[in-house]
């Protein structure tokens, strides 16, 4: 810890917030000093993001006592919460795409002379920002001409722009590459060197002993434990998360692999991926390592009738998949569990059981007539399965923990009970909890005889779960890795072409 | 394939390593469809508020005559008009597209071509007006379904063009349908449109109403169109990776929407015993208005078709109030947008309160 010495820059005591039948946080006290990188962990649901909304000012019916810098604070409002020195960066960007850096950056204090913009002023003011994040950018550029990383650091930077004594950073690095880690971790050095305090909220366990000099545990909307980083253990973190001792966390099971189910042939979609050809048997979990970029997705697309290949031949239990639509892909059985939930995967305005069953609305009704009470016992079922919570189908997806939306996709594509069920990226963003029964669910259902294919950038998931691996460089796969050849060294190297050719 | 839905007999009925959770919360389950009542219960409370208002004015004789039975027959039958075109227009704003802002011109226009057709007759008039109108709903929906444009922006367009079109057409002038050369016993039948009454009280449009009212709220809740065109409402891009043909289920909701303005367009046709390009002028937003007070949300995918059929009664019964107060038509039409505003915006904030924004 570089300066716990000195005061509190925050500090929360016996805060509370309710919701409608829930206490989302429950007497929770929490410090950060100035100085200090605080991480914040919990399983999705377990009330860091409440918390930390109440510190955002969303909510102006919260109990307890916030103090920052010494001095007692409301944060009864957004603004007021701004004014007392807090800054959020959220995993989604906050950043208007079409207009610049500087406007963006300097938005709602853009510097005037007289009436008019001072443009000269503004661009120094936004030059001064992104250095201050180790961007070396054109200002005058607009968000949508930028990388996405870059837009995540501009977005740092905007927040660095009020000034704020306490930063509150969610996921930052979920989409991040290696590189651009590092470089986000040498800015919250500095940031910490500059005595702001920081409160780090990460699903990646690695991440937080890298650079944590504090870890908080939160569970069920109470503070279990806060622990300095040099005297606890990943395992008695995970622990505190869930509240019970991790078993080993894969253990493999009996694999009973059957005939070819799903067989694809020179399958190309120019421009994304060229000349892939498989064979995956029944009751086995296929692997799909590569980078982003490696047309994973693409090819995920592909085979689930959402994109059209340009050439290639995709058969099923030895005949062509008919049909080129989607629902006709659906309907003989293909499921695809797509990475981007909130948008593509759930309606999340909705219930609970309107999205398990709108992939099968039509196996559900007889003459165009819908009959819910046949889904019902299905999403009863899966609810108990996959143990939704709160199981009650009526809720609305939205309001459910990220676990629990996790939880319901899944539903969705089971109830479809595929022969070749397609994961893309099933458990990111999942707390441990999730993931543990997402990950058996998977396996129980291979075990009946489904094909799955498992396109993950969670290599300990891509390990533990697959019978084989598949590896995709630049749209080819370019070899393939029987499981126990796999380890995540491996797979990353064969993914990034260490030592490979390309 | 042998895929039934429900289940896989052989699924694992519990998952490792995890226990479902103790204490579960029963009091949310019943919330969503209690809260539905309340909303459409909700909706006719203010009804009968309006109502209320009405025979206070009255008592406190402001306005006169609005407890009469004629007068409520008036509200009835101008409810009727608002309520066949508000039923077609809940899919479109149910399908996450606003609005439908070319059924004023649908409703002209296909009663011109009723009266043109008329003369060689009645079914084959009706018919003809039916299936112009219907047309327009699949330009509509093709180009809102298949090419996304902008709803409102689109239908305006058209609006707009098939005004051009009755104007270029007919030479700018109204038609009659006595005067067009149709054999007096399909004039008759026309003039019967909206003057038949059963039991000497029951207007036509007021059965048709109903009956769409009842269909809608049926095709609305238990098909496999209505259940689609909600997840489609509410979340298109869910929808569409949902294996839903999201593109034919906006066309259908402007076919619906064509239909039923085109049925309240004879309907007013025959009341006005006149063909005019004004005849629907008004009834977009009209539709709109009560489409939202009855509880639909411009987000799309919420509402009941049963909360539309209040909205209509209080726009009539609004209507009514204002037209005996003797408050001009650009004042009733100043008001009636203030209401809308105001009814968008609390719906907006209290879905905000709710929680229920997008999240």
């Amino acid at each position: 810890m570089s300066d716990t010495s000195s005061r509190p820059a925050l500090e929360m005591k016996h805060v509370s917030k309710r919701f409608p039948g829930t206490v989302a946080v429950d007497d929770v006290s929490y410090e950060v000093m100035a100085g200090e990188v605080h991480a914040l962990v919990g399983e999705n649901g377990a009330g860091k993001s409440t918390l930390m909304k109440i510190l955002a000012g969303s909510f102006d019916d919260y109990t307890g006592e916030i103090a920052i810098g010494g001095r007692t604070a409301l944060l009864h409002s957004p603004t007021l919460a701004k004014r007392h020195g807090v800054g959020m960066i959220y995993q989604e960007l906050s950043l208007a795409r079409p207009i610049s850096i500087t406007e963006n950056l300097l938005a709602g204090r853009l510097p005037r002379r007289g009436l008019f913009l001072d443009k000269a002023r503004a661009r120094a003011q936004a030059g001064e920002l992104l250095s201050s994040v180790g961007l070396d950018l054109d200002p005058n550029l607009p968000i949508e001409d930028i990388s996405q990383h870059e837009a995540q650091l501009v977005e740092i930077a905007k927040v660095l722009g009020n000034n704020p004594s306490i930063l509150v950073m969610d996921e930052p690095t979920s989409a991040l590459s290696r590189e651009e880690v590092e470089r986000l971790f040498a800015i919250i050095g500095d940031l910490k060197s500059r005595g702001i305090a920081i409160v780090y909220i990460s699903h990646h366990l690695p991440e937080i002993f890298r650079i944590a000099d504090r870890v908080t545990v939160m569970r069920d909307g109470k503070k279990i434990a806060t622990r300095l980083i040099g005297e606890v253990t990943r395992e008695e973190i995970v622990q505190m998360m869930v509240g019970r001792s991790v078993k080993e966390f894969y253990q493999r099971r009996e694999r009973s692999v059957g005939d070819v189910r799903l067989s694809v042939r020179k399958l190309s979609r120019f421009g994304f991926f060229h000349d892939v050809s498989f064979d995956a048997k029944r009751g086995e979990i296929l692997g799909i390592c590569g980078l982003s970029g490696a047309g994973r997705t693409e090819l995920a697309r592909v085979l689930t009738g959402l994109d059209r290949a340009d050439e290639g031949t995709i058969e099923l239990d030895g005949a062509r998949v008919q049909g080129s639509t989607m629902a006709d892909f659906l309907n003989q059985g293909i499921s695809y569990l797509t990475e981007d939930r909130k948008v593509e995967g759930l309606a999340v305005r909705l219930a609970v059981d309107d999205n398990v069953m709108s992939a099968v609305i039509d196996r559900l009704s007889s003459g165009g007539v819908f009959s819910k009470a046949r889904g019902r016992p299905a999403v009863e079922r899966l609810i108990t399965e996959l143990s939704i919570y709160p199981p009650d189908p009526s809720r609305t997806v939205g309001n459910l923990s990220g676990g629990n939306q996790q939880k319901v996709l899944l539903a969705k594509w089971l109830a479809n009970e595929p022969r070749v069920l397609i994961l893309d990226e099933p458990t990111r963003g999942v707390d441990i909890g999730a993931k543990m029964i997402i990950h058996s669910s998977i396996e129980k259902l291979a075990a009946t005889g489904c094909t799955v294919l498992l396109i993950s950038s969670d290599l300990p998931e891509l390990v533990g779960l697959s019978d084989r691996v598949m590896i995709m460089r630049k749209g080819h796969f370019i070899r393939e890795m029987p499981y126990h050849e796999c380890s995540e060294e491996s797979l990353l190297l064969a993914a990034t072409g260490e030592g490979g050719a390309t | 394939m042998s895929n039934t839905m429900p289940g896989r007999a052989d699924a694992p009925a519990a998952v490792a390593g995890t226990s479902t959770p103790a204490g579960i919360d029963t009091r949310a389950l019943r919330t969503r469809s209690f809260s539905s009542i309340v909303n459409t219960a909700g909706v006719y409370a203010i009804a009968v508020l309006f109502l209320a208002l009405g025979a206070l004015l009255q008592a406190t004789g402001a306005i006169s005559g609005f407890l009469s039975a004629q007068n409520m027959l008036n509200i009835v039958d101008a409810v009727a008009l608002v309520g066949i075109a508000a039923v077609g227009m809940a899919f479109v704003t149910y399908s996450g597209n606003f609005a439908d802002m070319s059924i004023p011109t649908t409703m002209g226009f296909t009663g011109y071509i009723c009266i043109e057709l008329l003369r060689y007759n009645f079914w084959l008039a009706i018919a003809g007006a039916i299936g112009v109108g219907l047309l327009i709903g699949l330009l509509n929906g093709f180009v809102v379904g298949k090419f996304k444009a902008n709803p409102i922006i689109w239908t305006l367009a058209v609006n707009y063009v098939t005004m051009g079109v009755i104007r270029l057409v007919w030479v700018n002038k109204q038609i009659y349908p006595d005067l067009v050369g149709s054999p007096p016993s399909a004039v008759a039948l026309f003039d019967a449109i909206y003057r038949l009454r059963f039991f000497n009280l029951i207007g036509l449009p007021l059965v048709i109403m109903v009956v769409l009212v009842v269909v809608g709220q049926f095709v609305l809740t238990r098909t496999s169109f209505g259940v689609k065109l909600k997840i489609t409402g509410s979340s298109p891009r869910a929808a569409k990776a949902s294996g839903i043909a999201v593109e034919r289920v906006v066309m259908l909701s402007f076919v619906l929407v064509a239909f039923t303005a085109t049925i309240g367009g004879l309907a007013i046709t025959s009341l006005s015993r006149v063909g005019a390009w004004y005849n629907g002028a008004g009834y977009d937003f009209k539709a709109v208005t009560a489409v939202v007070i009855g509880g639909m949300t411009l987000a799309g995918g919420r509402g009941t078709i049963l909360g539309v059929l209040g909205g209509s009664l209080i726009i009539g019964i609004l209507n009514n109030i204002m037209t005996l107060l003797g408050i001009g038509t650009f004042s009733q039409d100043m008001v009636r947008g203030a209401i809308f505003i105001a009814v968008v915006g609390i719906n907006a904030l209290s879905l905000r309160r709710l929680g229920r924004d997008d999240a």
